[in-house]
């Protein structure tokens, strides 16, 4: 059975007359590695929020078809219980500090106090997401005082603790300098290392490309495609749908280098400068 | 043209703990990108610019005024900043008024302020949303709107902290090209940036800051040939200037088009 | 961090107290000379709060609280003194203003009054961490969410501070005065007040989504994280002020009934 299955899923916000989301279908396996693209408005958030059930319980509106999380339905579950399979961080980490608490290590004990753990588990799980987080040297600070990479890994840690199964991103590092991205990053890679699911809504394709087993394209509330990261970016419609491909994509796209048995553009550096090599040297024997 | 002199800048909050120790730069007309990671004291250094700081020690001098003499306001019509928030300053009901705000508190004539505020909608592409409220626009049109009402003051100076953030493709092209027109109009622009791609698109020359110090100053391809220096500033040369030096090119390549066409210009064909 | 909250963090006996402890005194510190009825009651607990003030290092800190409540006592004792319905013994006069014995120990009965309340609650306050205060009122019976409201009041409220300071600055910087005049500053009111409340919102409702996705609603019963501290020291104090609030109860009926 599919980890996550979304079928037919519709929703429309209170107050508007367009569709947010219109007829959303796919499902994702255990362990996948998700990234979601697309411009401004075109449902990216929406969907986020649907996972975990925020819609439709925090924004009401009208809502159709079903969000399946390891066969519980989002929608009739409510968020305090579907937050131990599923969590979420947001862009924005200085909103998701509680501010009740005056450490670090308070503040991931937060959600763990809520779901009712004994002490020593909760001792248990915070240690361990504080190492995965790489914040061990953080957890007597207060959380106000964190740098802004350093307060969203906390955020993630806070997160991680509950132990979720998936953990779906919205732009988590929109608002970080490059060092506090790669922290996140890198973080993020390494959960899915762990065998929890990931679904990571991102502008920088560049790190899309790298890090995803499969990028869903959304586009004005729908699907447009959903498969490897070298099929989307060597998709046609990309800028139409206000999507730029990764720079090593816009070079080789530049210089119509397809790889020979896929027919599709490189995505990473990696396969970029393998491309690339190949003709360096034959330029310079031609 | 504008003109901002910097001489021996030092600031601190604390005494004991300078923000900035000792920056000495002065702008020309070249639109200047500043980088450097967060508490380098990118944000400070533009604040006091802005006369929002005065020196601890050191001089700002804007069009030859000293900013220790002169109040935020007073120099509000020679240097505009756009916020990077742009929660942080819309009040107007109507998007029209809450970009003539700023205009008409520099002295313009309300005939003037609505001219520039219709031509800074423009620019923006928010031409049709004048009579809208604000906090119905999306968050990246109220960025827009934001960017509008600095741009209609017309300033000499035009300053921007972290444009692009939240902003997918289409809206970074429009800054993009914001800052283009602002730079044939003869306006000095110096952005703080986070997004080295777009660094290297769009601007001439690129301070880099450290610790409070200037680490690397000159035209962004110089810049961005010193991988190592940036790395000390934990920061990363753009992402075709990466793959080129991997392919172990001597050139710096800034965009994606700049190495397609070198290597087309080389006689490469498919 | 700039923070609202008085609290500084010692590594002192009175700071290890638990909070309900320390809320038992408040309680004594009131009760008992209300009930006993005497003025060497209070004053006995006031002699009584300095020490355990001194014990917790923080002493110094009731200065700022303790000269705020003086101007106010000040214009207790001149009124009581000179205007007290009742007062015929003249104290002392001053030129043509004469001050009555009846109104002055009227007044320092209020001034002891005031006094013993402000440095009994000084203990609290100044020793105990904001949120192990509301965690003991949660445990208590408090509902968390009031309790989280109390809690983070705390460190929200600076953060707001930090957001009024940009919301000034950018409004500054596109020619806006925010200094001079009554009629600049009204002026200023609306461009600053507009976004920090539009800004408070918007913050609030992304930290109440937040929470939720953190479990704040959930129907479990909540547990925590940090050890409940009461041990052998606090069960003896709190005996102590148990047995002593009780005597001055009995007192106080001995004395009714007789």
């Amino acid at each position: 059975m599919a980890h996550i299955a979304v079928q037919h899923l519709k929703y429309r916000y209170p107050l508007t007359d367009e569709l947010a989301l219109r007829d959303i279908s796919f499902t994702v396996g255990e362990g996948e590695f998700i990234g979601i693209i697309g411009q401004n408005g075109a449902g990216k958030s929406t969907l986020c929020q649907a996972l975990c059930g925020i819609i439709p319980s925090f924004y009401k509106g009208a809502y159709g078809g079903k969000v399946l999380i390891d066969g519980e339905e989002a929608a009739k579950t409510p968020v305090a219980e579907l937050c131990r399979k599923v969590g979420i961080v947001f862009q924005n980490p200085f909103s998701q500090v509680t501010g009740s608490k005056l450490t670090v290590y308070e503040e991931i004990a937060f959600g763990l106090e809520n779901l009712g753990l004994p002490r020593e588990e909760m001792v248990r799980r915070i240690d361990h997401a504080l190492e995965l987080l790489d914040i061990q040297a953080l957890r007597e600070q207060n959380p106000f005082d964190l740098s802004g990479g350093q307060m969203q890994r906390m955020a993630i840690a806070g997160i991680i603790a509950m132990e979720p199964q998936v953990i779906i991103l919205d732009e988590p590092t929109s608002q970080l300098d490059p060092q506090g991205s790669e922290e996140v990053f890198r973080a993020v890679q390494k959960l899915c290392l762990q065998g929890i699911t990931i679904l990571m809504v991102e502008h920088k394709m560049e790190k899309i490309a790298a890090y995803s087993d499969r990028v869903m394209l959304m586009d004005k509330g729908e699907i447009v495609d959903f498969d490897t990261p070298q099929k989307i970016f060597s998709l046609d419609c990309l800028e139409a749908c206000g999507v730029q491909p990764p720079a090593f994509t816009q070079i080789c796209r530049g210089l119509g280098l397809r790889n020979g048995d896929t027919g599709l553009y490189p995505v990473t550096l990696e396969e970029a400068h393998k491309a690339l090599d190949q003709i360096k040297g034959g330029a310079a024997h031609g | 043209m504008a003109d901002i002199q910097v001489k021996e800048l030092t600031f601190g909050y604390a005494e004991s703990k300078p923000v900035l120790q000792g920056i000495s730069l002065s702008f020309d007309g070249r639109s200047t990108a500043i980088i450097g990671q967060n508490g380098a004291g990118k944000t400070t250094f533009v604040k006091l610019l802005k006369g929002l700081l005065k020196p601890t020690a050191g001089d700002v001098l804007i069009d030859g005024q000293n900013t220790r003499e002169a109040t935020v306001a007073s120099l509000a019509g020679r240097i505009g900043m756009v916020f990077q928030n742009p929660n942080d300053q819309i009040f107007k009901n109507k998007v029209l008024d809450e970009v003539m705000f700023g205009p008409l508190n520099i002295g313009m004539s309300e005939g003037e302020a609505k001219e520039h505020a219709e031509a800074a909608l423009a620019l923006v592409g928010l031409c049709g949303l004048e009579q809208e409220n604000p906090y119905d626009l999306s968050l990246s049109e109220r960025k827009m709107v934001a960017i509008a009402s600095i741009l209609a003051m017309d300033t000499g100076v035009v300053i921007f902290d972290e444009p692009t953030i939240a902003q997918d493709w289409r809206g970074r092209r429009t800054i993009g090209s914001i800052i283009r027109g602002l730079r044939e109009r003869g306006k000095l622009v110096i952005a703080i940036l986070h997004d080295m791609d777009f660094v290297a698109e769009y601007f001439e020359r690129t301070v880099v800051f450290a610790k409070g110090r200037v680490l690397l100053d000159g035209g962004t391809r110089e810049v961005f040939a010193k991988e190592e220096c940036l790395r000390a500033a934990y920061l990363e040369p753009p992402h075709v200037t990466q793959l080129c030096k991997s392919l172990g090119y001597n050139e710096v390549f800034l965009t994606a088009e700049d190495f397609v066409s070198h290597v087309k210009g080389n006689g490469f064909t498919v | 961090m700039k923070e609202i909250s008085l609290y500084e963090e010692k590594d002192t006996p009175i700071h290890a107290l638990d909070p309900l402890t320390k809320i038992l005194y408040i309680l004594a510190a009131i009760l008992v000379p209300a009930l006993y009825g005497g003025r060497t009651a209070m004053a006995a607990f006031i002699a009584a709060s300095i020490a355990v003030l001194l014990a917790g290092r923080v002493l110094r800190r009731t200065l700022p609280i303790l000269s705020f409540s003086f101007i106010v006592l000040i214009t207790v004792v001149i009124i009581q003194g000179l205007f007290r319905a009742g007062n015929t013994t003249v104290a002392f006069a001053l030129g043509p203003v004469v001050f009555y014995r009846e109104g002055l120990s009227f007044a320092l009965g209020i001034g002891l009054n005031v006094v013993n309340i402000l440095l009994s609650f000084s203990i609290l306050v100044l020793t105990t961490r904001p949120s192990d205060l509301v965690e003991a009122m949660v445990r208590l019976g408090l509902s968390p969410k009031l309790g989280y409201v109390l809690a983070s009041v705390f460190q929200i409220i600076p953060q707001m501070t930090a957001t009024m300071g940009t919301i000034t600055d950018a409004q500054r910087s596109r020619g806006m005065e925010t200094e001079g005049s009554l009629l600049v500053r009204i002026k200023a009111f609306l461009p600053l007040i507009a976004p920090v409340v539009m800004n408070s919102l918007i913050t609030t409702k992304e930290r109440a989504i937040a929470l939720e996705v953190r479990g704040f609603d959930s129907r479990r019963e909540k547990t925590f994280l940090r050890e409940r501290k009461a041990r052998g020291r606090d069960k003896a104090v709190n005996a102590l002020l148990a047995v002593l609030i009780v005597l001055a109860l009995i007192g106080r009926v001995t004395i009714w009934l007789t």
